[in-house]
Protein backbone atom coordinates (compact mmCIF):
# COMPACT_ATOMS: atom_id res chain seq x y z
CA UNK A 1 0.00 0.00 0.00
CA UNK A 2 1.34 3.42 -0.95
CA UNK A 3 1.36 6.09 1.78
CA UNK A 4 -0.26 9.42 1.01
CA UNK A 5 1.79 12.33 -0.29
CA UNK A 6 2.99 14.78 2.35
CA UNK A 7 2.76 18.23 0.80
CA UNK A 8 3.72 21.68 2.05
CA UNK A 9 1.87 24.60 0.43
CA UNK A 10 3.22 28.14 0.54
CA UNK A 11 0.63 30.78 1.41
CA UNK A 12 0.98 34.53 1.10
CA UNK A 13 -2.45 35.16 2.58
CA UNK A 14 -4.44 35.82 -0.59
CA UNK A 15 -8.21 35.48 -0.42
CA UNK A 16 -9.70 32.07 -1.19
CA UNK A 17 -6.47 30.12 -1.58
CA UNK A 18 -6.94 27.63 1.23
CA UNK A 19 -10.31 26.42 0.02
CA UNK A 20 -8.73 25.12 -3.20
CA UNK A 21 -6.59 22.41 -1.57
CA UNK A 22 -8.36 19.72 0.48
CA UNK A 23 -6.46 16.87 2.13
CA UNK A 24 -7.68 13.46 1.00
CA UNK A 25 -6.56 9.83 0.74
CA UNK A 26 -3.97 10.73 -1.92
CA UNK A 27 -2.38 13.79 -0.36
CA UNK A 28 -2.11 15.49 3.03
CA UNK A 29 -1.47 19.23 3.04
CA UNK A 30 0.28 21.47 5.54
CA UNK A 31 0.28 25.24 5.06
CA UNK A 32 3.28 27.50 5.43
CA UNK A 33 2.63 31.22 5.85
CA UNK A 34 5.09 33.68 4.33
CA UNK A 35 6.16 36.42 6.73
CA UNK A 36 9.09 38.59 7.80
CA UNK A 37 12.37 36.65 8.25
CA UNK A 38 10.92 33.77 6.24
CA UNK A 39 13.10 30.73 6.91
CA UNK A 40 11.01 27.54 6.76
CA UNK A 41 11.97 23.96 7.54
CA UNK A 42 11.18 21.88 4.45
CA UNK A 43 12.24 18.54 5.92
CA UNK A 44 9.78 15.68 6.07
CA UNK A 45 7.78 16.58 2.96
CA UNK A 46 7.52 14.79 -0.37
CA UNK A 47 6.19 17.81 -2.26
CA UNK A 48 6.37 21.60 -2.13
CA UNK A 49 3.47 23.43 -3.79
CA UNK A 50 3.78 27.05 -4.89
CA UNK A 51 0.21 27.87 -5.96
CA UNK A 52 -1.23 30.46 -8.28
CA UNK A 53 -0.71 33.98 -6.85
CA UNK A 54 2.36 33.19 -4.71
CA UNK A 55 5.07 35.40 -3.25
CA UNK A 56 8.18 35.07 -5.42
CA UNK A 57 10.24 37.49 -3.34
CA UNK A 58 9.91 35.04 -0.46
CA UNK A 59 10.67 32.08 -2.72
CA UNK A 60 13.82 33.78 -4.00
CA UNK A 61 15.00 34.31 -0.44
CA UNK A 62 14.79 30.53 0.24
CA UNK A 63 16.03 29.36 -3.17
CA UNK A 64 19.00 27.53 -1.66
CA UNK A 65 16.69 25.55 0.61
CA UNK A 66 14.46 24.63 -2.33
CA UNK A 67 17.47 23.42 -4.31
CA UNK A 68 18.66 21.36 -1.35
CA UNK A 69 15.17 19.87 -1.00
CA UNK A 70 15.12 18.93 -4.69
CA UNK A 71 18.62 17.49 -4.60
CA UNK A 72 17.48 15.25 -1.75
CA UNK A 73 14.91 13.78 -4.16
CA UNK A 74 11.95 15.96 -3.26
CA UNK A 75 9.31 17.27 -5.65
CA UNK A 76 8.19 20.80 -6.49
CA UNK A 77 4.97 22.00 -8.12
CA UNK A 78 5.09 25.65 -9.14
CA UNK A 79 1.74 26.72 -10.59
CA UNK A 80 2.58 30.39 -10.98
CA UNK A 81 4.65 32.97 -12.81
CA UNK A 82 8.01 33.01 -11.02
CA UNK A 83 9.48 36.34 -12.06
CA UNK A 84 12.44 35.85 -9.71
CA UNK A 85 15.21 33.38 -10.41
CA UNK A 86 14.50 30.73 -7.80
CA UNK A 87 13.45 27.71 -9.95
CA UNK A 88 16.64 25.82 -10.87
CA UNK A 89 17.33 25.86 -14.61
CA UNK A 90 14.00 27.35 -15.75
CA UNK A 91 12.75 30.85 -16.41
CA UNK A 92 9.20 32.15 -16.64
CA UNK A 93 8.62 35.14 -18.88
CA UNK A 94 5.49 37.28 -18.98
CA UNK A 95 4.45 38.16 -22.51
CA UNK A 96 1.61 40.07 -24.17
CA UNK A 97 2.75 39.82 -27.77
CA UNK A 98 0.05 37.27 -28.68
CA UNK A 99 -3.72 37.65 -28.40
CA UNK A 100 -5.35 35.44 -25.79
CA UNK A 101 -8.26 34.84 -28.16
CA UNK A 102 -5.88 32.70 -30.25
CA UNK A 103 -4.49 30.59 -27.39
CA UNK A 104 -4.98 26.83 -27.63
CA UNK A 105 -3.21 24.13 -25.65
CA UNK A 106 -1.47 21.17 -27.28
CA UNK A 107 0.16 18.04 -25.95
CA UNK A 108 3.84 17.86 -26.94
CA UNK A 109 5.77 15.30 -24.88
CA UNK A 110 4.02 12.89 -22.51
CA UNK A 111 6.40 10.14 -21.35
CA UNK A 112 4.16 9.21 -18.39
CA UNK A 113 0.94 9.02 -20.45
CA UNK A 114 -0.67 11.70 -18.31
CA UNK A 115 -3.04 12.59 -21.13
CA UNK A 116 -4.92 9.41 -20.26
CA UNK A 117 -5.95 11.26 -17.10
CA UNK A 118 -6.91 14.67 -18.52
CA UNK A 119 -7.91 16.17 -21.87
CA UNK A 120 -5.83 19.13 -23.07
CA UNK A 121 -8.66 20.36 -25.33
CA UNK A 122 -10.95 20.76 -22.30
CA UNK A 123 -8.56 23.40 -20.94
CA UNK A 124 -9.04 25.72 -23.92
CA UNK A 125 -12.15 27.66 -22.90
CA UNK A 126 -13.79 29.06 -19.79
CA UNK A 127 -17.28 30.37 -20.52
CA UNK A 128 -16.27 30.75 -24.14
CA UNK A 129 -13.10 32.70 -23.28
CA UNK A 130 -9.72 31.33 -24.33
CA UNK A 131 -6.33 32.02 -22.83
CA UNK A 132 -7.90 32.01 -19.39
CA UNK A 133 -5.38 30.16 -17.23
CA UNK A 134 -1.85 30.32 -18.64
CA UNK A 135 0.11 33.56 -18.84
CA UNK A 136 3.47 34.08 -20.50
CA UNK A 137 5.61 31.01 -21.16
CA UNK A 138 8.47 28.94 -19.76
CA UNK A 139 12.00 28.81 -21.06
CA UNK A 140 12.61 25.25 -19.97
CA UNK A 141 15.86 23.57 -19.02
CA UNK A 142 17.48 21.09 -21.44
CA UNK A 143 16.33 17.53 -20.84
CA UNK A 144 12.94 18.48 -19.42
CA UNK A 145 9.63 17.34 -20.92
CA UNK A 146 7.20 19.93 -22.25
CA UNK A 147 3.83 18.35 -21.49
CA UNK A 148 1.70 21.22 -22.85
CA UNK A 149 2.56 24.01 -25.25
CA UNK A 150 0.54 26.93 -26.58
CA UNK A 151 -0.52 27.86 -30.11
CA UNK A 152 2.96 29.18 -30.86
CA UNK A 153 4.80 26.15 -29.45
CA UNK A 154 5.81 27.84 -26.22
CA UNK A 155 6.12 25.62 -23.12
CA UNK A 156 3.31 26.02 -20.59
CA UNK A 157 3.56 22.83 -18.51
CA UNK A 158 7.01 21.34 -17.96
CA UNK A 159 8.21 18.22 -16.15
CA UNK A 160 11.88 18.08 -15.20
CA UNK A 161 13.70 15.14 -13.57
CA UNK A 162 17.10 16.08 -14.96
CA UNK A 163 18.20 19.47 -13.64
CA UNK A 164 18.13 18.32 -10.00
CA UNK A 165 17.88 14.94 -8.32
CA UNK A 166 14.22 15.64 -7.65
CA UNK A 167 11.11 16.34 -9.72
CA UNK A 168 9.92 19.76 -10.87
CA UNK A 169 6.49 20.34 -12.41
CA UNK A 170 6.11 23.90 -13.61
CA UNK A 171 3.16 25.69 -15.19
CA UNK A 172 3.09 29.16 -16.69
CA UNK A 173 0.56 30.09 -14.02
CA UNK A 174 -2.52 27.92 -13.46
CA UNK A 175 -5.22 27.41 -10.81
CA UNK A 176 -4.21 23.74 -10.52
CA UNK A 177 -5.70 22.35 -7.31
CA UNK A 178 -8.18 19.85 -5.85
CA UNK A 179 -10.88 22.44 -6.42
CA UNK A 180 -10.48 24.96 -9.17
CA UNK A 181 -12.41 27.90 -10.42
CA UNK A 182 -11.76 26.24 -13.74
CA UNK A 183 -14.19 26.21 -16.61
CA UNK A 184 -17.94 25.80 -16.87
CA UNK A 185 -18.81 25.48 -20.52
CA UNK A 186 -19.72 21.85 -20.02
CA UNK A 187 -19.12 19.07 -17.51
CA UNK A 188 -15.80 18.00 -19.04
CA UNK A 189 -14.41 21.51 -18.99
CA UNK A 190 -15.57 21.98 -15.42
CA UNK A 191 -13.27 19.15 -14.36
CA UNK A 192 -10.35 19.86 -16.67
CA UNK A 193 -8.01 21.80 -14.38
CA UNK A 194 -8.56 19.48 -11.43
CA UNK A 195 -7.95 16.47 -13.67
CA UNK A 196 -4.67 18.02 -14.83
CA UNK A 197 -3.71 18.50 -11.18
CA UNK A 198 -4.58 14.89 -10.31
CA UNK A 199 -2.59 13.67 -13.31
CA UNK A 200 0.45 15.65 -12.15
CA UNK A 201 0.07 14.25 -8.63
CA UNK A 202 0.42 10.74 -10.08
CA UNK A 203 4.09 11.58 -10.72
CA UNK A 204 4.86 11.91 -7.03
CA UNK A 205 4.71 8.19 -6.08
CA UNK A 206 7.00 7.50 -9.06
CA UNK A 207 9.44 10.09 -7.77
CA UNK A 208 9.22 8.74 -4.20
CA UNK A 209 9.97 5.24 -5.43
CA UNK A 210 12.92 6.52 -7.45
CA UNK A 211 14.34 8.29 -4.40
CA UNK A 212 13.95 5.25 -2.17
CA UNK A 213 15.63 2.97 -4.72
CA UNK A 214 18.70 5.20 -4.54
CA UNK B 1 7.92 61.46 -16.57
CA UNK B 2 6.34 62.12 -13.19
CA UNK B 3 8.30 63.49 -10.25
CA UNK B 4 5.74 61.96 -7.93
CA UNK B 5 5.64 58.26 -7.11
CA UNK B 6 2.94 55.78 -6.17
CA UNK B 7 3.89 53.05 -3.72
CA UNK B 8 2.41 49.65 -4.61
CA UNK B 9 2.12 47.46 -1.51
CA UNK B 10 3.64 44.31 -2.97
CA UNK B 11 2.75 40.76 -1.97
CA UNK B 12 5.32 39.19 -4.30
CA UNK B 13 2.59 38.31 -6.84
CA UNK B 14 3.57 38.28 -10.51
CA UNK B 15 0.61 40.26 -11.84
CA UNK B 16 1.32 43.09 -9.38
CA UNK B 17 4.95 42.99 -10.52
CA UNK B 18 4.04 42.89 -14.24
CA UNK B 19 1.92 46.03 -13.88
CA UNK B 20 4.52 48.01 -11.95
CA UNK B 21 7.32 47.00 -14.35
CA UNK B 22 5.43 47.67 -17.60
CA UNK B 23 7.10 50.43 -19.59
CA UNK B 24 4.01 52.60 -19.37
CA UNK B 25 3.80 52.58 -15.59
CA UNK B 26 7.29 51.82 -14.29
CA UNK B 27 8.21 55.49 -13.80
CA UNK B 28 5.09 56.08 -11.69
CA UNK B 29 4.93 53.01 -9.44
CA UNK B 30 7.38 51.75 -6.81
CA UNK B 31 7.08 48.22 -5.40
CA UNK B 32 7.03 48.22 -1.59
CA UNK B 33 7.35 44.59 -0.44
CA UNK B 34 4.87 44.07 2.37
CA UNK B 35 7.23 42.14 4.64
CA UNK B 36 9.89 44.87 4.44
CA UNK B 37 7.50 47.82 4.71
CA UNK B 38 8.54 50.70 6.96
CA UNK B 39 7.81 54.38 7.61
CA UNK B 40 10.80 55.59 5.60
CA UNK B 41 9.49 53.85 2.48
CA UNK B 42 6.05 55.37 2.90
CA UNK B 43 7.56 58.83 3.41
CA UNK B 44 9.22 58.49 0.01
CA UNK B 45 5.99 58.08 -1.99
CA UNK B 46 3.10 60.46 -2.72
CA UNK B 47 0.22 57.96 -2.94
CA UNK B 48 -0.42 54.27 -2.26
CA UNK B 49 -2.17 51.40 -4.01
CA UNK B 50 -3.07 48.17 -2.25
CA UNK B 51 -3.79 45.72 -5.08
CA UNK B 52 -5.97 42.61 -5.26
CA UNK B 53 -4.20 39.47 -3.97
CA UNK B 54 -2.67 41.34 -1.06
CA UNK B 55 -1.77 39.85 2.31
CA UNK B 56 -4.26 41.63 4.56
CA UNK B 57 -3.01 39.94 7.72
CA UNK B 58 0.39 41.48 7.02
CA UNK B 59 -1.11 44.84 6.04
CA UNK B 60 -3.00 44.95 9.34
CA UNK B 61 0.37 44.87 11.11
CA UNK B 62 1.08 48.24 9.47
CA UNK B 63 -2.33 49.76 10.11
CA UNK B 64 -0.96 52.78 11.99
CA UNK B 65 1.51 53.55 9.20
CA UNK B 66 -1.28 53.54 6.59
CA UNK B 67 -3.54 55.87 8.57
CA UNK B 68 -0.59 58.17 9.30
CA UNK B 69 0.01 58.28 5.54
CA UNK B 70 -3.62 59.28 4.96
CA UNK B 71 -3.48 61.88 7.72
CA UNK B 72 -0.84 63.72 5.69
CA UNK B 73 -3.52 64.42 3.07
CA UNK B 74 -2.32 61.71 0.66
CA UNK B 75 -4.41 59.28 -1.38
CA UNK B 76 -4.75 55.52 -0.88
CA UNK B 77 -6.42 53.21 -3.43
CA UNK B 78 -7.53 49.72 -2.35
CA UNK B 79 -8.73 47.10 -4.85
CA UNK B 80 -10.22 43.60 -4.59
CA UNK B 81 -10.82 42.20 -1.12
CA UNK B 82 -9.84 43.75 2.21
CA UNK B 83 -9.94 43.00 5.90
CA UNK B 84 -11.87 44.52 8.80
CA UNK B 85 -8.59 44.18 10.72
CA UNK B 86 -7.46 47.45 9.18
CA UNK B 87 -10.44 48.83 7.20
CA UNK B 88 -13.72 49.84 8.88
CA UNK B 89 -15.95 48.07 6.38
CA UNK B 90 -17.34 44.61 5.65
CA UNK B 91 -16.13 42.88 2.49
CA UNK B 92 -17.93 39.69 1.44
CA UNK B 93 -17.04 37.19 -1.24
CA UNK B 94 -19.25 36.69 -4.31
CA UNK B 95 -18.87 34.45 -7.39
CA UNK B 96 -16.72 36.19 -9.98
CA UNK B 97 -18.68 36.79 -13.17
CA UNK B 98 -15.94 37.57 -15.66
CA UNK B 99 -17.89 36.28 -18.65
CA UNK B 100 -21.07 38.43 -18.64
CA UNK B 101 -19.73 40.39 -21.61
CA UNK B 102 -19.70 37.15 -23.63
CA UNK B 103 -22.94 35.57 -22.40
CA UNK B 104 -25.12 38.63 -21.83
CA UNK B 105 -23.27 41.79 -22.89
CA UNK B 106 -26.24 44.13 -22.47
CA UNK B 107 -26.74 43.26 -18.80
CA UNK B 108 -23.72 44.39 -16.81
CA UNK B 109 -23.56 43.19 -13.18
CA UNK B 110 -22.84 46.81 -12.19
CA UNK B 111 -25.91 49.04 -12.45
CA UNK B 112 -24.85 52.37 -10.93
CA UNK B 113 -21.67 54.39 -11.42
CA UNK B 114 -20.97 57.97 -10.36
CA UNK B 115 -19.30 59.26 -13.50
CA UNK B 116 -18.58 62.60 -11.84
CA UNK B 117 -15.68 61.02 -9.94
CA UNK B 118 -12.36 62.08 -11.55
CA UNK B 119 -11.34 58.50 -12.35
CA UNK B 120 -14.65 57.66 -13.99
CA UNK B 121 -15.16 60.94 -15.89
CA UNK B 122 -15.23 60.21 -19.60
CA UNK B 123 -15.04 56.45 -19.21
CA UNK B 124 -17.41 54.28 -21.21
CA UNK B 125 -19.38 51.76 -19.12
CA UNK B 126 -17.21 48.88 -20.40
CA UNK B 127 -14.10 50.79 -19.27
CA UNK B 128 -15.58 51.56 -15.85
CA UNK B 129 -16.46 47.94 -15.04
CA UNK B 130 -15.21 44.52 -16.14
CA UNK B 131 -15.75 42.25 -13.11
CA UNK B 132 -15.55 42.54 -9.34
CA UNK B 133 -14.16 40.38 -6.55
CA UNK B 134 -16.78 40.46 -3.84
CA UNK B 135 -18.78 43.42 -2.54
CA UNK B 136 -19.04 45.68 0.51
CA UNK B 137 -22.11 45.12 2.63
CA UNK B 138 -21.08 47.79 5.14
CA UNK B 139 -18.99 50.94 4.69
CA UNK B 140 -18.26 53.80 7.11
CA UNK B 141 -21.02 56.38 7.68
CA UNK B 142 -18.71 59.10 6.34
CA UNK B 143 -18.13 57.29 3.01
CA UNK B 144 -19.83 58.01 -0.31
CA UNK B 145 -20.79 55.34 -2.81
CA UNK B 146 -19.39 55.43 -6.34
CA UNK B 147 -20.49 52.08 -7.79
CA UNK B 148 -23.17 49.52 -6.95
CA UNK B 149 -24.10 46.19 -8.46
CA UNK B 150 -27.56 45.12 -9.61
CA UNK B 151 -28.29 43.67 -6.16
CA UNK B 152 -27.57 47.02 -4.50
CA UNK B 153 -24.28 45.88 -2.98
CA UNK B 154 -21.42 48.36 -2.91
CA UNK B 155 -18.55 47.89 -5.37
CA UNK B 156 -16.69 51.23 -5.04
CA UNK B 157 -16.68 53.85 -2.25
CA UNK B 158 -14.63 56.76 -1.02
CA UNK B 159 -14.03 58.76 2.14
CA UNK B 160 -12.03 61.86 3.06
CA UNK B 161 -12.52 61.28 6.77
CA UNK B 162 -8.93 60.35 7.56
CA UNK B 163 -7.22 63.44 6.18
CA UNK B 164 -6.41 62.22 2.70
CA UNK B 165 -8.66 60.31 0.33
CA UNK B 166 -9.40 56.62 0.69
CA UNK B 167 -10.82 55.08 -2.51
CA UNK B 168 -11.88 51.47 -2.14
CA UNK B 169 -13.20 49.16 -4.87
CA UNK B 170 -13.70 45.45 -5.46
CA UNK B 171 -12.63 45.96 -9.07
CA UNK B 172 -9.06 44.80 -9.75
CA UNK B 173 -7.53 47.19 -12.33
CA UNK B 174 -3.91 46.83 -11.19
CA UNK B 175 -3.78 43.02 -11.05
CA UNK B 176 -5.98 42.49 -14.11
CA UNK B 177 -3.94 44.93 -16.19
CA UNK B 178 -0.82 43.04 -15.12
CA UNK B 179 -2.41 39.82 -16.37
CA UNK B 180 -2.98 41.51 -19.77
CA UNK B 181 -6.02 39.48 -20.78
CA UNK B 182 -8.43 42.46 -20.79
CA UNK B 183 -7.24 44.89 -23.41
CA UNK B 184 -9.04 48.09 -22.41
CA UNK B 185 -7.75 48.62 -18.85
CA UNK B 186 -5.39 51.41 -19.87
CA UNK B 187 -8.40 53.73 -19.69
CA UNK B 188 -9.05 53.03 -16.03
CA UNK B 189 -5.43 52.66 -14.93
CA UNK B 190 -4.31 55.84 -16.68
CA UNK B 191 -7.04 57.85 -14.98
CA UNK B 192 -6.32 56.15 -11.65
CA UNK B 193 -2.65 57.11 -11.95
CA UNK B 194 -3.53 60.68 -12.87
CA UNK B 195 -5.95 60.94 -9.94
CA UNK B 196 -3.26 59.64 -7.56
CA UNK B 197 -0.29 61.81 -8.64
CA UNK B 198 -1.52 64.26 -11.28
CA UNK B 199 0.28 62.58 -14.17
CA UNK B 200 -1.33 60.54 -16.96
CA UNK B 201 0.97 57.82 -18.39
CA UNK B 202 1.26 57.48 -22.15
CA UNK B 203 2.40 54.83 -24.57
CA UNK B 204 1.92 51.07 -24.78
CA UNK B 205 1.91 48.50 -22.01
CA UNK B 206 5.20 46.86 -22.98
CA UNK B 207 6.79 44.01 -21.06
CA UNK B 208 10.58 43.84 -20.95
CA UNK B 209 11.91 40.29 -20.98
CA UNK B 210 14.88 41.46 -18.94
CA UNK B 211 12.53 42.07 -15.99
CA UNK B 212 11.92 38.32 -15.67
CA UNK B 213 14.15 35.73 -14.06
CA UNK B 214 15.64 38.40 -11.83
CA UNK B 215 17.69 38.31 -8.65
CA UNK B 216 16.33 40.41 -5.80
Amino acid sequence: MTSSIRALIFSNGIEGLKSLYQSNEIIQYDWLEVGPDFNPDLAGYDLLIVPNGSDHIAMYRIRDKVLKFLDAGGSLFCFDGWFTDWVPGHRWVMDNSQKSIAVRYKLRDDPYQLAAKFRPEDLNFSHGISGWWACGYIESAPGSHVLLEDTWGRPLVVIDQTTTKGLMVLTASAPAADLSYATTDDDAAERAMTELYRALLSLIPIQKQKTHVK
Amino acid sequence: MSNKKIGLIFNGVWSQYAFAKATKYRDCYVLLYIHDLNATQLDSVDALVIPFQSNHEAIAQHRDLLYHFLAQGKKVFVEGDSSAQWLDARWEDRPVNNFWWVKDPHNSPVSETDYSHPIYQGLKPRHAFWHYHGVYTRIPDHASIIQKNVDGDIVTWQTNHFGGTFLVTTLDPIVEHGVQQITHLDHFCDRLTEWLIGYRPEGKFEILKSDYGIAV
